[in-house]
């Protein structure tokens, strides 16, 4: 734990309760990292359309099934950490506006409807027109369900690290880089050379633009916050220290490499690699810093 | 009506007296305390001193667990109190991990979340919380911070420049203040937490029902 104590008082807790348990484990993560995914094709199936309209209509049927089924795991794990899971209807009868809880469970609803009238204009209609217009207002309703875990993140008073200017930089990050790398492995070799250029462009530049906001805040963040220094001591030589580093490694510094060596040597092989590691790491990178700021006693 | 809490450090002998009282009167289950005395050992010896400090929930003006709650199981009573609706709880945690004091715990029988309420049940029937009618030295001093001539109001008036709150810079405005307090009591980050010093040893971290 914290070593901030000064030699010339040597102020030692010696009774009190035990340590704080981590809290928000696992199963945000996952509730994290399935929404990247489910939020980030949507963004990506927009962009594709839009630019490679001729080129890439098949994505569409195959792309709103990925993101009805990662946004469903989101919602599955968001309701198993409850403690009261029967209880949560409760979030639609007896609303509390100001929590970010309250506001992502209403967004994430209206995108779940908008996916699966998706899926119907898709699938049973056969209609393409009718899919672009709903995916017109998925990809604008895909932000807030993407940025509300950030402000959960940053309502979280006693988390010191976790701030919302940087938080929401990251979530959106984070869905561009997992969506990216979905499409990777969802195209095949289906793909123009340009089109697959263009994923290479976007999960390297998403991976770069993660990377150097965390080692933005590892660096810089302790200068200003007695809090975020203790905490991010969990990670410089602390108990998170490699899964830190394993995490910003396979997440952002491996995917960078491998696009730049996959656009160089034309290989999609390479790009594939990249997007798996990205998957990944994505994980363990949010897990890290989701369970780093629960480590320090409030008390 | 602003009700508010004041703790005289100078008082406090750490007989832990408030915290049993509190257990009995609200039946908080073992493993997690509503209020709870922290013991700081300072110096080096022989020149040595053992400080109590009783932490229990701050009933902020502006609280963060009320903000965060999505179902507005924390929400003001009119004298202030931030109280808590169990039945409507979906225990989602967002308040624990909101409360900069450490104050919020899931009760492991109801799994919903729990805290100090200032003994609102109490109040309401005209009597004290139970951890002020238990303290031998009248070191907890409760009532009504807009009334002036109020005991705790007299208090504040009388100590100024030695009044505190915990964590001031979260912008929190607790309605718990602590005379005679310092950097070791107040700042968790000032004082060396070991694993081990705890009131039950065997017990190195609260399992608060999390999933990790």
């Amino acid at each position: 734990m914290v070593h901030e104590t000064l030699a010339a008082t040597n102020a030692i807790v010696v009774l009190d309760v035990a340590l704080p348990s981590v809290f928000w484990g696992w199963i945000i993560t996952m509730n994290m990292w399935a929404k990247s995914i489910g939020t980030g094709i949507i963004f990506l199936t927009f962009f594709l359309l839009k630019k490679y309209p001729e080129q890439t209509g098949f994505i569409r049927f195959p792309s709103v099934v990925i993101s009805i089924v990662f946004i469903h795991l989101f919602l599955f794990f968001t309701v198993i950490d409850l403690h009261q899971i029967f209880r949560f209807w409760h979030i639609f009868f007896y609303p509390h506006l100001t929590s970010a809880i309250t506001i992502g469970a209403w967004m994430a609803t209206g995108f779940v409807g908008i996916l699966l009238a998706m899926a119907y204009a898709i699938y049973m209609k056969k209609d393409e027109a009718m899919y672009d217009k709903y995916l017109g207002w998925a990809t604008l309703l895909a932000i807030p369900v993407t940025l509300y875990t950030a402000g959960l993140m940053a309502e979280a008073t006693a988390r010191e690290l976790w701030q919302m200017p940087t938080e929401s930089a990251q979530m959106i990050l984070a869905a561009l880089l997992a969506g990216s790398a979905t499409m990777i492995l969802l195209g095949g070799n289906k793909f123009s050379d340009a089109i697959k250029k263009d994923l290479a462009l976007i999960l390297g530049f998403s991976a770069a633009a993660a990377f150097t906001l965390y080692m933005s805040e590892y660096i810089f963040g302790g200068m200003k916050a007695e809090e975020v220094a203790a905490t991010l001591a969990f990670v410089k030589g602390g108990e998170y220290t490699a899964m830190f580093w394993i995490g910003q490694v396979m997440a952002f510094l491996a995917p960078m490499a491998l696009v730049c060596l996959s656009l160089k040597n034309k290989s999609y092989y390479l790009l594939k690699i990249a997007a798996v590691s990205a998957l990944v790491g994505l994980w363990v990178s949010k897990h890290v810093w989701l369970v780093i700021p629960q480590l320090l006693n409030m008390s | 009506m602003q009700l508010g809490f004041l703790v005289d450090l100078h008082l406090c002998m750490g007989c832990k007296g408030c915290e049993i009282a509190c257990k009995v009167e609200n039946e908080v289950p073992l493993s997690t305390w509503r209020l709870r005395v922290k013991y700081v050992d300072v110096g080096t010896f022989p020149e040595t001193k053992r400080t109590f400090t009783p932490l229990r929930c701050n009933h902020c003006a502006n609280a963060p667990c009320e903000r965060i709650c999505p179902v507005s199981a924390l929400h003001y009573l009119e004298n202030g109190i931030v109280n808590i609706d169990k039945e409507r709880c979906i225990g989602c945690a967002g308040c624990v991990m909101a409360c900069p004091y450490g104050a919020i715990y899931i009760d492991p029988q109801t799994q919903t979340a729990d805290k100090c309420t200032y003994c609102a049940h109490r109040i309401a029937s005209s009597m004290m919380p139970s951890c002020v009618v238990a303290c031998p030295v009248e070191a907890n001093i409760f009532g009504d911070l807009d009334d002036p001539t109020s005991n705790i109001s007299k208090y504040i008036q009388q100590h100024q420049g030695d009044v505190q709150v915990r964590k001031p810079e979260k912008g929190t405005d607790p309605h718990h203040f602590y005379v005679g307090g310092g950097n070791v009591q107040l700042n968790p980050l000032a004082s060396f937490r070991g694993e081990g010093h705890n009131l039950f040893n065997n017990l190195t971290h609260i399992h608060l029902g999390g999933h990790h």
